[in-house]
């Protein structure tokens, strides 16, 4: 089946990018892994004029792992490098296994981290991960670089904070401090690789069991991936113990803005978020502990 | 039980080597010099009528070759029950009317594929959209939209069965119960989307390359769909990526493939996309059927009252055959003294319904194992000793419907029963604690006996020649679309001729060269079928060489003959024989240069209305839900089935493990979701069949029975494992969580509503 | 406008001027003949059309052909060493009953190649994560979690004689 007539550049610069960008207009798209937006092309959802390739851009798709100084993750490096890889693994294991919990091997070796928080879908399995850890977008446009944090990025369905003829080119995120725990779970219908009917991730401080810091954020439950504020302000500064995180995760329940779809029922992600975000505050207490 | 040197070993198939290395030859995977590509506008309406097309816009399009729809055709519709043509609904492009999105309108044949595709956008079709009806309540009540003119109530067939006295036996029954269990429309999914490949020579005869399960029936429908004789269209099966029923008619693009080649000049090539597949294709009948059953309080049966009302969609299609075997298996696996039937097929706005795997017993099953469970319950009596009680057992007579003969129900359930530890396990999951375990029982047939197509040939054929080289070639129209039927039918040849696999060349699947005829690959009728149609040419081959042998040592008329490890000699009198190759090429010269040929043919006569035979077994599951998700892990299944002889140990598991596959997904995962007569999820994603990591655990027994109608005691082995998955793991969902599921698929969603959570 | 693309398929150097619309897929099975990789359901669902691009398993129907330019690709016809000999992984397959119609087998098999040249030894868990990018509708899975166990071990005792 067709995926359309269109024309595809594959610059070497971001330079170059960025001005084939400008020149073509909103008829010009940026691919990477391009496993969503072929997709969407077969489909006839989309249909570019011009394709803007990042992946013979040199040095693009390097990950940086310092446990001092964080994590960067570059625009065409794909998700199977980020689960695969031992320094994220070892200082980051929430990213890599939620890279890891992305689709299926195949896509893994073509489609990229960037590009499925670019895609911004709502159930994006990379999103809520590093928007507990605080990621900032790193993004380049005509007018130069500028950085924006992750919990701006997503607009909406498909929609991103990016301006017409801008690239991202990287995500990074901070080292979590000490005493920390982050978890990712997805949960779908059928067991394992399925578009997640609900997945949540969290991060969380402890102090001698007092929660220091929180951050929750819930993916297919609203418009974006979101974070769960009201649940987060109930658990900072207290003690934890089940209850507590109990009454938290049926916060975040309350807070998200599911919809029926063909995965699930509203009624059903408002239970299953509940669930979910309990096991993951739990789990993720577990490893703040040790 | 008699020794075989071939059958009962696990011999990799015939074809395992061209599919390892991707050597084999898919219909899609062809190309013919001046190939077209053709591409199918279909109806974005669930019903309507058409006022008008204008096809002149694509017609010229660059590349476009020819652009038709309904009027350039023959008016001739078709369907698969040749012997009721009031039945035969469809054309093959719409000729006034639609009556499912998807239904076909309009074909193009193009240079190339995205040719064909863009110049559907040009086609103007004028609908004037009729009110459509989508459940068969609302399409069988008063004043609801009429599909089709001649069928002013929706229902287009019914089939009652009635034997024993009925009225009496509830009367006589200590409890009787009455439920109503609703099943949905799944996908084949078989990973080959369907394919055809046309072409025309000078003469104007045509030969069709399709991803089809029966040549045969297409031949005969295409020429009569493009007014040809049947002898002027060639149908040839190549390799075929699974077929489970979906493969199974004469489809609208094996006529538009036919007709463009035909009034292009150029081959046409027709490929389905996935999305087309899900959206349109055929599917699994979604039935409503209400039973009422009547028990003694010693658990023994009296009496049942089964009324299926089958969703067809917009055409008949299969769904003949799903009614007549919905009441069949209706009657199946226990001992019923007195038995009701009454199925109505309904047609609605929606992509018709066809034949799937199981053919109608899945959900009559279904509804019948689960119903069998909660009687169980109701009367204090294991489910286990409920079925014990009740299984049919060799010798019993649906009266006017079949008479069994092989049947290893009985044995099946206790080996489960054994192999599942099931007492203990029953017992110590507490209902509700998350943990379950479950029965389901399955019966099916071996092949049909109601000649419905009104085939004008024996109902399988084979053809056997021999040379003096000492092998053999084996035509027979039977297909092998996956299955592996040319491995078990080679296999069934080289036992009774005495030779090995390689000696053995197979023709199978080409309707001008093999003979005519075979019904083609559905309801599991071709070991059987096929089977006793090479072991009658066999023979005939077999009493010629004897005749040689016989000759050639001036034997006493009183020995007999037989054909081993590659020579057929004297019994216990080896020095007395000829090698295979050697007695060949004795008759040969007997008969001055005459080659050796044998046909043989089978056709089931005196054998009821239903099947020669029938093949029986138990299913056990084991599950885990998660109480707070109310998701569901299978965690291990048993199976125990009696299909006779085994002829391939490997293949017979195969196709065990194959239906775990399709059953769980029924059960558990598969469904389609509609908005109206849409279907909404068309891709594999949300498509939801199960992957690797998704499979059970897995333990099964075959349990030995000999099939006297079968070839070497052979029977169905395979289909009907389709059938326990789904009342198995419903009933161990309820041990484990007290949720009872008389509505197909079991979701997260549904357990946690009963269980008040949601 | 076409673009001229070189890639290295089995061994052998092409040249091919492709529309940027051009899948691999299509480049593969249409403009090269190699018709053993399929096409199952040209969204990256099902695995059919499975192939190595730089020794990694893709889903050649998502990736354009114009992004292959350079690459090494290998595809099922690519497996074995020659026409007359089979690779483990393919005797495995025939060996253990893994294959019943065939349209997946081509993709899970390169899947297994995938997984057994990172990780010669799995269990049967990894196996099955493994193969997860492929449907099968026939075998059930089991046969072919079989066949890569066979495979492996038939790699590693190839391995010591110094073989393969």
């Amino acid at each position: 089946m067709s995926i359309g007539k269109f024309e595809h550049f594959k610059p070497r610069t971001l330079g170059d990018a960025v001005e084939l960008l400008n020149k073509y207009g909103p008829g010009a798209r940026v691919i990477a892994g391009g496993t969503d937006l072929m997709v969407k092309m077969r489909l006839r959802a989309v249909s570019p004029e011009v394709l803007v390739s990042l992946k013979n851009i040199p040095d693009l798709d390097t990950i940086t792992v310092d446990p001092k100084q964080g994590l960067t993750i570059g625009a065409t490096a794909l998700l199977a490098d980020v689960a695969a890889h031992p320094g994220i693994r070892k200082y980051f294991p929430a990213v890599a296994a939620a890279a890891n919990d992305t689709a299926n091997i195949q896509v893994r070796n073509m489609g990229t981290v960037v590009g499925n928080l670019c895609n911004a879908s709502p159930s994006a399995d990379n999103a809520p991960t590093l928007l507990v850890m605080g990621a900032t977008v790193h993004i380049i446009g005509a007018k130069g670089k500028r950085e924006l944090p992750l919990a701006d990025f997503f607009k909406g369905p498909g929609l991103t904070a990016l301006a017409p003829g801008e690239i991202v080119t990287a995500v990074s995120v901070p080292p979590p401090p000490p005493n920390t725990g982050v978890v990712y779970l997805s949960f779908s219908g059928r067991g394992k690789l399925d578009c997640s009917t609900v997945g949540v991730g969290a991060l969380i401080t402890l102090d001698a069991g007092t929660c220091k810091t929180v951050r929750v954020a819930i993916g297919a439950c609203a418009p974006t991936p979101m974070r769960a504020p009201g649940a987060e302000k109930l658990l900072t500064g207290n003690a934890v113990d089940e209850t507590l995180l109990r009454s938290a995760s049926r916060k975040a329940a309350e807070e998200t803005k599911p919809i029926d779809d063909l995965r699930a029922s509203a009624a059903y992600r408002l239970k299953v978020v509940e669930v979910i975000t309990y096991r993951v505050l739990t789990e993720a207490c577990g490893i703040a502990r040790q | 039980m008699e020794k075989y040197s071939i059958l009962g070993n696990d011999i990799p198939r015939n074809d395992a080597r061209a599919k390892a290395t991707g050597a084999a030859m898919y219909t899609d995977d062809m190309k013919l010099p001046g190939m077209l590509h053709g591409a199918l506008l279909r109806s974005p309406h669930p019903h309507a009528r058409i006022a008008s097309i204008d096809t002149s816009r694509a017609a010229k399009l660059k590349g476009v070759k020819a652009v038709i729809t309904g009027r350039d055709l023959p008016k001739v519709t078709f369907s698969n029950w040749r012997l009721y043509p009031a039945t035969m609904d469809e054309y093959a492009l719409a000729n006034d009317r639609v009556r499912f999105i998807g239904d076909e309108v309009a074909a193009v044949a193009a240079v190339d594929r995205e040719t064909a595709i863009e110049a559907l956008d040009f086609i103007r079709v004028d609908y004037e959209p009729l009110p459509a009806v989508y459940d068969v309540d609302a399409a069988i009540s008063q004043g609801a939209p009429v599909l089709h003119e001649l069928i002013p109530n929706n229902i287009s067939v019914n089939r009652k069965i009635e034997y024993g006295d009925i009225e009496k036996g509830f009367a006589e029954s200590d409890y009787v119960r009455e439920d109503v269990f609703t099943v949905h429309a799944v996908s084949h999914v078989y990973l080959e989307p369907c394919s055809s490949l046309a072409a025309c020579d000078q003469d104007g005869r045509i030969t069709l390359w399709t991803s089809t399960q029966t040549p045969y029936i297409v031949q005969c429908l295409l020429a009569s769909a493009l007014g040809m004789r049947e002898n002027d269209v060639r149908v040839i099966k190549p390799f075929i990526g699974g077929g489970f029923g979906g493969k199974m008619e004469l489809r609208p693009w094996e006529v538009c493939a036919a007709f463009l080649a035909k009034k292009t000049g150029f081959p046409v090539k027709f490929t389905l996309t996935r999305e087309d597949e899900l959206a349109f294709g055929r599917r699994r009948h979604p039935m409503k059927l209400r039973s009422k059953v009547g028990f003694k309080k010693d658990g023994t049966l009296v009496a049942k009252d089964l009324h299926i009302l089958l969703d067809g969609g917009g055409y008949n299609s299969m769904g003949p055959t799903a009614t007549y075997l919905a009441g069949n298996f209706g009657a199946f696996l226990y001992r019923y003294p007195s038995y009701r039937f009454l199925g109505e097929h309904v047609y609605t706005n929606k992509p018709p319904a066809g034949a799937m795997r199981g053919f109608g017993a899945p959900q009559t099953l279904f509804a019948a194992e689960t119903q069998m469970n909660m009687v169980a319950e109701e009367l204090g009596i294991d489910p286990i000793e409920l079925r014990l009680k009740n299984a049919m057992v060799p010798g019993d007579e649906l009266p006017g419907v079949a008479t069994i003969s092989s049947c290893g129900l009985i044995e099946s359930i206790q080996e489960v029963a054994k192999m599942s530890d099931w007492k203990r396990k029953r017992e110590e999951y507490k209902k509700g604690g998350g943990k379950g375990i479950g029965i389901g029982c399955y019966s099916f047939i071996s092949g049909g006996v109601f000649n419905w197509f009104n085939t004008q040939y024996p109902f399988s054929t084979a053809e056997v020649r021999a040379f003096e080289d000492g092998t053999v070639h084996l035509l027979t129209m039977a297909s092998d679309i996956g299955q592996g039927s040319d491995t078990a039918l080679k296999m069934i040849l080289a036992e009774d001729l005495g030779l090995q696999m390689e000696d053995i060349r197979i023709t199978s699947g080409d309707t001008a060269i093999t003979p005519q005829s075979d019904l083609g690959s559905w309801g599991s009728r071709v070991t059987l079928f096929a089977g006793r149609a090479i072991l009658e040419a066999s023979r005939q081959i077999k009493e010629k060489l004897y005749g040689a042998v016989s000759a050639r040592y001036n034997l006493n008329v009183i020995y007999d003959f037989e054909c081993k490890n590659g020579r057929v000699q004297a019994v216990g009198k080896p020095k007395y024989g000829l090698s295979f190759g050697e007695a060949v090429s004795m008759v040969q010269k007997a008969g001055r240069g005459e080659p050796l040929v044998a046909r043989g043919s089978y056709t089931p006569r005196s054998k009821g209305m239903v099947s020669p035979a029938f093949s029986f077994g138990a299913q056990v599951a084991e599950v885990e839900t998660d109480m707070e998700t109310g998701k569901v892990q299978v965690k291990k299944m048993y199976t125990a089935h009696d299909c006779g002889t085994v002829i391939n140990h490997m293949c017979v598991e195969g196709q065990l493990e194959g239906s775990i596959q399709m059953g769980l997904g029924y059960t558990l995962s598969e469904q389609f979701i509609m908005d109206g007569g849409k279907t909404l999820n068309t891709s594999l994603l949300d498509y939801k069949m199960p992957h690797a990591a998704d499979m059970p655990e897995s333990d099964h027994v075959c349990i030995p029975t000999y099939e006297p109608e079968g070839p070497h005691g052979a029977k169905e082995a395979g289909e009907g494992l389709v059938i326990p998955t789904a009342p198995a793991i419903g009933e161990a969902v309820y041990h484990a969580t007290g949720y009872r599921c008389k509505d197909l698929p079991i979701t997260p969603e549904k357990i946690l509503k009963s269980l008040g959570k949601l | 406008m076409k673009h001229t693309i070189h890639v290295t398929v089995n061994g052998t150097d092409y040249s091919v001027s492709v529309d940027p619309g051009r899948t691999l897929n299509e480049l593969i099975r249409e403009d090269l003949n190699l018709t053993g990789t399929k096409l199952g359901c040209g969204t990256g669902d099902c695995g059919a059309c499975t192939v190595m691009v730089d020794g990694r398993t893709v889903s050649s129907c998502l990736t354009l052909a114009v992004d292959v330019d350079g690459k090494q690709i290998t595809t099922i016809e690519g497996l074995a060493v020659s026409g007359e000999e089979l690779h483990p992984i393919q005797e495995a397959f025939i060996d253990k009953g893994a294959i019943q119609c065939g349209f997946c087998t081509p993709g899970m098999e390169m899947s297994a190649l995938h997984l057994l040249s990172h990780n010669p030894n799995p269990t049967d868990s990894e196996i099955r994560n493994a193969l997860s990018g492929n449907l099968c509708r026939c075998t059930g899975y089991t046969k072919i979690v079989d066949a890569v166990h066979c495979a492996a071990e038939k790699m590693a005792s190839g391995k010591t004689e110094g073989g393969l």
